[in-house]
């Protein structure tokens, strides 16, 4: 990754239960920053591959909330796979550069609520 | 202490570059060249020429800074007015090292961020034009924890991954493609974030990506993107072109035709 000093600063989000894979983004360019990933992931995304989604699934909403115009912004995103959730949120809205975090987590082991929170909490944290 | 500005400096060793190096294009022959800098452990300055002038600096076989004529220096991060780009910025490089480990997290990750996204962005420019290296310099600037070090490995991938992006935007916007607002009348209302906006006001005649990137001090690959999504949005238009959202098929549209995922897919082959 681009900024290994960077890796541990995705620490917390390990504890999430069903944890396999965490990026930070930058939203703006699509640069994967930083990645953390579960010691049995191999077989999981490649953390390149899943960032340029998280930051192409971003770019689409983007430019639909662009259009509907309704002075919302996007907060999160969660995207159910058969085997695992997808979860996307900007750290830090409208900061310049915008920063995304990506988890992807277990579905099976993984309580969504749970995981949704604990996100949530880790971009407060992150951004105060 | 030298009068000389770095740029100058910069200008004056890429001039001095030798006329049997070109390499026309071939930029895999420059980034030979960086991976035997890196293989030794090199520390100094590779100066570029071509296009446009430049240098790569190196320290410990590890890039920690590189700049372009035609891409921004880095600037401290800006906030407020700033981010908007309505008030002026200091210009200096950003300090880095020991004040980045008392700042929070957030402000930590900017901060590398500053030095790193131009040096990346320099480094895209650097390799994507037909460029010629001169002789490697081995010095000690610049100074000790300016930068954080990047591996040139993690460098190339990110420059090959950049340059399939623009090659997917090149149909519709280049970093040089003239740029002009446009008000579709079927479509009063719009919503931007506070980047398109500073793009938006400041987009006057002649505007290009990269002109835009240099008043803003921002990356001229992130400011093309920008722009492209604000092609997509229909609110600028390149001159000649049809604008987006009045075109005919969607297909045509700028927004069918980027995608992050598909520029890893293509990186080991050929663009779609």
């Amino acid at each position: 990754m681009i900024l290994p000093a960077a890796d541990e600063l995705l620490a917390p989000v390990m504890a999430i239960d069903g944890f396999r894979l965490a990026c930070l983004i930058d939203g703006s360019t699509g640069m994967v920053l930083a990645t953390r990933e579960f010691q049995e992931n191999q077989d999981g995304p490649a953390p390149p591959t899943a960032a340029a989604g998280a930051a192409d699934v971003i770019n689409a909403l983007t430019l639909l909330n662009g259009r509907l115009a309704t002075g919302e912004n996007l907060e999160d995103v969660m995207v159910t796979f058969s085997d695992s959730f997808f979860m996307v949120r900007p750290v830090g809205l409208d900061q310049q550069p915008q920063i995304l975090l990506l988890v992807i987590a277990d579905r099976q082991r993984t309580n969504l609520a749970m995981a949704h929170r604990s996100i949530r909490d880790f971009c407060a944290s992150f951004t105060s | 202490m030298s009068q000389v500005t770095k740029r100058s400096r910069v200008q004056r060793l890429a001039d001095s570059v030798l006329p049997g190096r070109t390499v026309g294009g071939y930029a895999n022959l420059i980034e030979a060249r960086l991976r035997k800098l890196a293989a030794t452990d090199s520390t100094g300055m590779l100066p570029l020429s071509g296009h446009g002038d430049g240098a790569i600096f190196f320290r410990g076989g590890q890039v920690v800074y590189a700049e372009s004529t035609r891409t921004p220096t880095p600037v401290r991060r800006s906030v407020g007015l700033a981010a908007l780009g309505l008030v002026a910025t200091d210009a200096s490089p950003a300090s880095h090292g020991a004040e980045l480990v008392a700042m929070p997290s957030l402000d930590r990750l900017f901060g590398m961020l500053a030095l790193t996204e131009p040096t990346i962005d320099a480094i895209t420019e650097l390799l994507s034009n037909e460029s010629r290296y001169a002789k490697f310099r081995p010095s000690d600037y610049p100074a000790a924890g300016q930068a954080s070090p990047l591996s040139i490995e993690a460098v190339l991938t990110e420059v090959d991954r950049r340059r399939h992006v623009l090659r997917q935007l090149a149909p519709a916007v280049t970093a040089d493609s003239p740029v002009v607002r446009f008000a579709p009348r079927d479509r009063p209302r719009f919503q931007v974030s506070a980047s398109q906006w500073a793009l938006l006001v400041r987009t006057g005649a002649g505007s290009t990506p990269r002109s835009l990137a240099m008043t803003l001090g921002r990356s001229v690959f992130g400011t093309t993107i920008e722009v492209y999504r604000l092609l997509a949005l229909g609110l600028l238009v390149v001159p000649g072109h049809a604008p987006a959202i009045t075109s005919g098929q969607p297909a045509q549209r700028p927004a069918a035709v980027m995608s992050f995922v598909r520029a890893l897919s293509n990186a080991g082959g050929g663009d779609a």
